[in-house]
């Protein structure tokens, strides 16, 4: 008997247990898990599951040249370090610097060019790219630093990815697919929990499910 | 370097309130009186049975260095989640549709969590850092139509600490 390990939140599908709740028997193979099964814990899709016990592949050595591109910042990434430090500051009780903060980020995010033309498919695009290049030279370059901190950002944020890649192309493939459902956001990480109660705790960061925010419709 | 009260974290043990040499700690808010607070005394945050007060630090050291290779990582996989997270943005505020709206605000949300997030381990973390300092004078030099007071503000902050 095998098991299998969700790659987002670590829940773990034992083949000799099965899933009682979802009726999987106990003894059901892997193989033979339906494919529409998603993760208990956050709902991530059967293809998000991997062999527990399989190793990572080593890391491979960047080129040089491709890593030492630091160019200006553009509007929306300022508000973004901006909004991020303003956090920050409210953290440390620095109340008057975080509404500076957040003047600040208000200031950029009304300077971003905004393009009118792009489409939730145009969005998926780019996931799929971050997910394909970009967290993977940036993994690359945090582990051979051992930037730690870097690292765990990037743990987080590609699963926060993997996710929303599931949702968006479930969105763009099938327009409303998200029934009556519910949406929460965890306003530490980002996770995007589609489902009728709001998590204990935030599979990816593990913060209380008290930071993980309804969307509502409107 | 005054104390702080989580209040999601106090169980209302009072322990706080009988070791306040000042009563700083007893209002009606739960927010501990800052100008009452002995700097530094520490009483209530070893009497509080669950662990809900901590200092409030004064200064903080040199943020962690980032290499070149990690901080041009960071900042192209954050400028990608800042266009989605416009993309998004858009579609939240244009769409006609009440499921999309909803959907693509989650989306944008998301997006600008994980910016905030990945461009923070580009060196932007700590307010009081040198990357911060720096950022914040190349801001003020470059746009004349800005909140200076915000930006003053900051400065002083950050040349304060440091």
């Amino acid at each position: 008997m095998k098991k299998y390990v969700c790659k987002v939140c670590g829940y773990v599908y034992d083949e000799a247990v099965g899933v009682l709740d979802e009726e999987i028997q106990p003894g059901t193979k892997w193989e033979d898990v339906p494919d529409d099964f998603v993760c208990p814990v956050c709902a991530a899709s059967k293809t998000e599951f991997e062999l527990l016990g399989e190793t990572e592949p080593p890391v491979e050595a960047l080129p040089k040249a491709a890593t030492l591109n630091i160019k200006g910042l553009s509007a929306g990434e300022i508000s973004a370090i901006c909004s991020s430090l303003a956090k920050a500051c409210e953290k440390q009780r620095l109340m008057a610097e975080m509404e500076a903060f957040n003047e600040l980020a208000d200031y950029f995010k009304s300077k971003i060019n905004v393009e009118q033309d792009k489409t939730l498919e145009d969005a998926a695009k780019m996931l799929a790219d971050d997910l394909l290049n970009g967290f993977s030279t940036a993994n690359s370059a945090a582990k051979q630093e051992a930037d730690r901190g870097a690292q765990r950002s990037l743990v987080w944020s590609e699963k926060v990815s993997v996710i929303m890649k599931t949702l968006l192309d479930r969105f763009v493939k099938g327009g409303e697919t998200l029934g009556d459902s519910r949406i929460y956001v965890c306003d530490i990480c980002g996770f995007i929990y589609v489902g009728n109660a709001r998590p204990e705790i935030c599979p990816v960061c593990k913060v209380p499910g008290f930071k993980m925010y309804q969307v509502e419709k409107r | 370097m005054p104390a702080y009260r989580n209040i999601r974290l106090c169980g209302k043990d009072c322990m706080c309130l009988y070791v306040c040499p000042t009563g700083a700690t007893n209002t009606e808010d739960s927010i501990i009186d800052a100008s009452k607070c002995i700097s530094g005394c520490m009483a209530c945050v070893t009497a509080c049975p669950s662990g809900a007060i901590s200092m409030i630090p004064d200064t903080y050291p040199a943020e962690q260095p980032k290499a070149d290779s990690v901080v041009a990582a960071q900042r192209a996989l954050g400028l990608s989640k800042v266009l989605q997270w416009c993309i998004a943005s858009v579609v939240a505020a244009s769409s006609d549709n009440a499921t999309t709206r909803q959907f693509a605000t989650a989306i944008a949300k998301s997006n600008l969590r994980m910016a905030e997030d990945i461009l923070r381990e580009a060196g932007y973390m700590l307010p009081q850092s040198d990357e911060v300092h720096k950022l914040l004078e190349t801001l003020e030099n470059a746009a004349p139509d800005f909140p200076k007071d915000a930006i003053n503000l900051l400065i002083k902050l950050n040349s304060m600490s440091r």
